[in-house]
């Protein structure tokens, strides 16, 4: 063939439809010249850590820690494959059977579909065109847009607030209370000690290490957890661990760690362990307390002046009540700790100065709001409340609780609810009988059976019925228990919308799918230091956002728009208007205190620093004067009986702490014959709960054959003829996953580990990529939500009980299927 | 004499008319814009006159065959759609399950195409290079990263009459031949209809047929 003919023969044919359409254009010089240029370092701030960035090319090239964090994890190495990710949602999507079919699509299908891209407004379109059709068949009560998470840092463009504002401007919706992390604890404690105390300021560090004989930690792994953070992390608390540290080795403070595992902060600290079985903490602390009554150890004038009830709670410790008494020989049957150990801990706990610390895990396991109460009664019977370095908190591995405050103020946020006088489009507050918010816990109860009543923390609560989710910087099917559940649950939705910046399962069972922009791709404004308010921190724009991904401000200010409510919506501000109007706020109610720079000045240095607070203790001033300064109980004293939680009359949250058995227990306890194993799920040690998993480079300095970890006990590793290393397949009958043993004497027989956080990747039967959507189908990355049980704590708090979960595990020897969780959806043939 | 001149032959023109149409069916979704002109006469004669090379006449048979059932089906929007659906699938979303469009996720080491490289890396670098060399850029519609393969195809387009037949002979293997195999095997084993994979198939070809043609005459 002559090649010469044959190419003047296609430019015979004149054909020139698509020259228009190139994807190049010619470079102009002019539109480049503003781009700033890739040698600054610029300053921004994550939940890992507050850092700078240099870019090449436009492209984030290194990442280094913030001047002011001398404890930096090398989490923010995984913040470039965040960005840069695959998995990046780029640009609005939609499920196909939705866009033809809408709120009549094929839900089955969902988590195992095929998507189309649209353009924004048609994305937007449809979402508002949605809710419309909610608003209108079912109400207010049709939609859920209140279930919201952990979003990324920054106080103008925190996705929680647009997408609610935005929302709440169409319309009125089903809201949540409390969170996943501290459900039970945060509805228990305003009723013993007056307020959350799991998101309070605690007593700072320098005091405690001043004045502490004895550290107890609870079910607590501050090493590990402080980590991570709220706002941009500067990581202070870590100085004093390392104090900590050294006073331990110098056998000035002695630390003891009540946990069935040895913690990442135990092995830092050199410090000891006691060993208690899985959900059985409020046992031993009873059998202490009983040692404490019988012996005279406990502090009468403290009960006396600053307690309520101890004289309804004796007679249950002493078994006069319910004919058990709470010896430590109860007790240890039960923990596993011997008799001799508990009695040694009351004299320990009682002698010198104590400060209990009490981690969350705890609480999230059914009765979670036992251990909390049964703690602060331990802790009022030592009699250190309000003392430096004595009696208890619920915080010191979070978000630099125990830093001294600066006594600053932070910069404020971007506004979640309308302002005053504003109306949404559909102002019906109607919710058919229904109750307009739920315990955050529960909404797949709802969407399951609505119309039916529970009780929750006093109040009678009667399920929605939900047929439209709204989900934005919030990955649900991460944090949620029991993935087979929620799958029934979500094929009845009519209409799922999730925003976020990469293929999340959340995304995966959606309907729309709109790409949000990350943290580093807008500027914006933090705190750093959280509650210890150490300093405003600016968050400046690395790069543009990638491929057709917006920052939430752009994304709901578009949606306003639709809905003609742009100006009510910005307030006529643009997102630069926005941070210069916090930041200059933020200087307002300084002034005099605290010398701010003007705005440029500021933007230009990347952050203003408070300097240092001054140490303070908590519940101080109720020690002092109980009667000028009580506690926000209904008595103003520490309630170690409540008449009002003993006035609900529940079954499951009597009116003093109790123990209760559990529907799932380890170690001899209820299901422990069929599946022996209890199942950990405790925050991650290289993760933000869900955020960052997905990070691939990252992920592989901890996975194992692409798996995530599960940690295991030599013995019953070896008793499965499983090494490290192998992959294990993980079940119950709620569900099965794949994960990777890593076998470790860190751990005891019977217990297992799986880190929250962990992508769920459904597979199909035998691996297959397809088939996920199915009930049952086979987790091949390693979420342990797969396994866990969606139940509430108690008729009090109705929160999550992750921990009570029993599994067992055996040597996976089918096919090893790809692990599905990082790559956007995976179509199904039809 | 200068070099535009030079290298506008018809024959380079020819070649260049046919990396355009090869690049923008990787860039965005069939429409029905796109549909009616493809389907027009003047694309036809332009697709006959390209069947006429028997080694691309297999997939130019089948790529017509999907555009004329698209247009005459009962219903075009919803036929559109489902093409839109398999693009999607291949190009823009994840990366084990589909078939990434950059160069980046097939030029190493391995035989098969990696799974953990990450968007905008080195060969996005390499592409902008080049670009801003010739005084070219990427369209802020198409906010793609450079090692695109509508990128890479619109670059040898515009170089195939802008310089000499080595330089785009090296650039061509270098850059373009050096994944395009990779592509294209993992494309035909993801993708669920015919169309793309019969599209990558016409471009290997093509590519092949080109490196052939140009290294003959040198």
């Amino acid at each position: 063939m002559n090649r010469r003919h044959f190419l003047k023969g296609l430019v015979a044919t004149s054909y020139v439809g698509l020259s228009s359409t190139s994807v190049l254009a010619p470079f102009n010089a002019l539109a480049a010249a503003g781009t700033k240029a890739n040698d600054d370092w610029l300053t921004t701030g994550s939940h890992f850590g507050a850092f700078k960035m240099k870019r090449k090319n436009g492209v984030i090239d290194q990442v280094i820690p913030f001047e002011l964090d001398k404890y930096p994890t090398d989490m923010i190495n995984g913040v470039k494959g965040l960005v840069y990710n695959p998995s990046r949602v780029r640009y609005p999507m939609v499920r196909l059977d939705f866009l033809l079919k809408g709120h009549k699509s094929d839900t089955s299908q969902r988590g195992d579909f095929r998507f189309v891209r649209v353009t924004w407004d048609k994305a937007l379109t449809l979402f508002k065109d949605s809710l419309d059709e909610v608003q209108t068949q079912y109400g207010p009560s049709g939609l859920h847009a209140g279930q919201t998470g952990w979003r990324a840092t920054g106080q103008l463009h925190s996705s929680t607030s647009h997408m609610q504002r935005a929302v709440g401007m169409h319309g009125n919706f089903v809201k949540k209370i409390g969170d996943y992390s501290t459900g039970a604890g945060q509805t228990i404690l305003p009723y013993i000690l007056g307020s959350t105390e799991v998101y309070a300021q605690g007593t700072s560090w320098p005091l405690i290490l001043e004045q502490s004989k004895t550290i107890i930690l609870w079910s607590n792994d501050p090493y590990k957890n402080l980590q991570v953070g709220w706002n941009a992390e500067t990581h202070e608390s870590f100085a004093y661990l390392a104090e900590l540290k050294e006073k331990v080795k110098q056998g000035k403070i002695r630390v003891i760690s009540i946990d069935p595992v040895v913690t990442k902060t135990q092995k830092y600290l050199g410090c000891e362990q006691l060993y208690v079985n899985p959900q059985t903490d409020v046992a031993l602390m009873l059998g202490i307390a009983h040692e404490m009554i019988t012996s005279k150890l406990h502090d009468e004038k403290f009960i006396e002046g600053y307690s309520l009830g101890f004289d309804r709670f004796v007679p249950y410790i002493l078994g006069e009540s319910d004919s058990v008494a709470k010896t430590p020989e109860w007790a240890s049957k039960i923990t596993g700790v011997s008799p001799e150990i508990i009695r040694d801990l009351a004299k320990v706990m009682t002698k010198g100065r104590t400060q209990i610390m009490m981690g969350w895990c705890i609480q999230r396991q059914q009765h979670g709001e036992q251990p909390y109460w049964m703690a602060a009664v331990l802790a009022t019977m030592i009699g250190q409340i309000g003392l430096p370095g004595g009696g208890i908190s619920y915080g010191h591995h979070y978000s630099s609780i125990g830093v001294p405050s600066s006594g600053a103020a932070a910069p404020g946020a971007f506004p979640r609810n309308l302002d005053e006088g504003q109306k949404p489009l559909f102002d019906s507050n109607d919710f058919k009988g229904a109750s307009s918010t739920i315990p955050i816990a529960r909404w797949i109860d709802a969407i399951l059976e609505p119309g039916k009543t529970i009780d929750a923390n006093g109040a009678k609560v009667t399920y929605p019925d939900i047929k439209m989710m709204v989900f934005s910087g919030n990955n649900p099917w991460s944090h949620h228990q029991d993935r087979n559940k929620m799958k029934q649950a979500f094929q009845k939705l009519e209409c799922v919308v999730t925003v976020d910046i990469n293929w999340t399962a959340t995304c995966r069972f959606s309907d729309i799918v709109l790409p949000a922009c990350t943290t580093f791709e807008r500027n914006d404004i933090d705190v750093y230091g959280s509650y210890a308010n150490r300093g405003v921190l600016a968050m400046q724009k690395m790069v543009e956002p990638l491929f057709d991904s917006l920052s939430d401000f752009d994304i709901f200010t578009r949606f306003a728009k639709i809905m003609g409510k742009e100006t009510e919506y910005t307030r006529g501000m643009s997102e630069f208007d926005w941070i210069k109007k916090l930041y200059n706020d933020c200087k307002a109610d300084n002034a005099g205190k605290f010398d701010m720079p003007n705005f440029d000045t500021f933007w230009k240095q990347g952050y203003v620093h408070f300097g240092e607070g001054q140490p303070w203790t908590r519940h101080a001033d109720f020690r002092d004067d109980p009667e000028m300064n009580p506690l926000g109980t209904p008595s103003g004293l520490i309630e170690i009986f409540s008449r009002k939680i003993a006035q609900f009359n529940y079954d499951d949250c009597p009116g003093h702490p109790t123990w209760i058995e559990k529907s799932e227990r380890s170690h001899g306890g209820p299901g422990s014959d069929k599946y022996p194993m209890w199942m950990q799920s405790c925050h991650p040690d290289k993760r933000l709960h869900s955020q960052m998993c997905e990070s691939q480079q990252y992920r592989e300095t901890y996975t194992v054959q692409g798996r995530e970890p599960v940690y295991l006990n030599p013995t019953d590793a070896k008793q499965r003829g499983i090494k490290d290393g192998d992959v294990v397949r993980v079940f119950n009958d709620r569900g099965q996953l794949l994960a990777g043993a890593v076998v470790s004497d860190s751990f005891p027989t019977g217990v297992i580990r799986i880190h929250e956080g962990a992508w769920y990747g459904p597979v199909g039967k035998d691996g297959a990529k397809q088939g996920g959507s199915e009930i049952g189908a086979l987790c091949s990355y390693g979420d342990p939500n797969t396994l866990t049980q969606d139940i509430g704590t108690s008729k009090l708090a109705q929160a999550c009980s992750a921990y009570t979960c029993l599994v067992d595990f055996e040597k996976y020897q089918g096919k090893l299927p790809d692990v599905s969780s990082f790559n956007g959806p995976i179509e199904t043939q039809l | 004499m200068n070099d535009k001149i030079l290298y506008n032959t018809p024959m380079n023109q020819g070649r260049s008319m046919v990396y355009k149409l090869l690049s923008s069916l990787f860039a965005k979704e069939l429409d029905q814009q796109l549909l009616q002109e493809l389907t027009a006469s003047q694309a036809q004669a332009f697709f006959a006159q390209l069947a006429s090379d028997p080694l691309l006449s297999q997939d130019i048979e089948t790529i017509n065959s999907e555009l004329n059932s698209t247009l005459t089906s009962v219903n075009t929007d919803h036929a559109l759609l489902e093409l839109a659906a398999d693009y999607c699938g291949l190009f823009l979303v994840g990366t084990k399950h589909s078939a990434s469009p950059y160069a980046s996720f097939y030029l190493n080491d391995n035989a098969v195409a990696k799974d953990d490289v990450l968007l905008f890396g080195e060969q996005h670098q390499q592409m902008q290079t080049y670009l801003k060399q010739n005084q070219l850029t990427v369209q802020s519609e198409f906010p793609e990263p450079s090692d695109h393969i509508a990128v890479i195809l619109a670059y040898v387009a515009h170089q195939a009459c802008a310089c000499d037949d080595s330089a785009q002979l090296s650039f061509i293997r270098q850059y373009l031949h050096a994944w395009l195999p990779r592509f294209v095997d993992r494309l035909t084993s993801v993708d669920t209809g015919q169309f793309y994979s019969a599209i990558a198939h016409l471009t290997l070809a093509w590519v092949e047929s080109d490196c052939e043609g140009l290294k003959g005459a040198q």
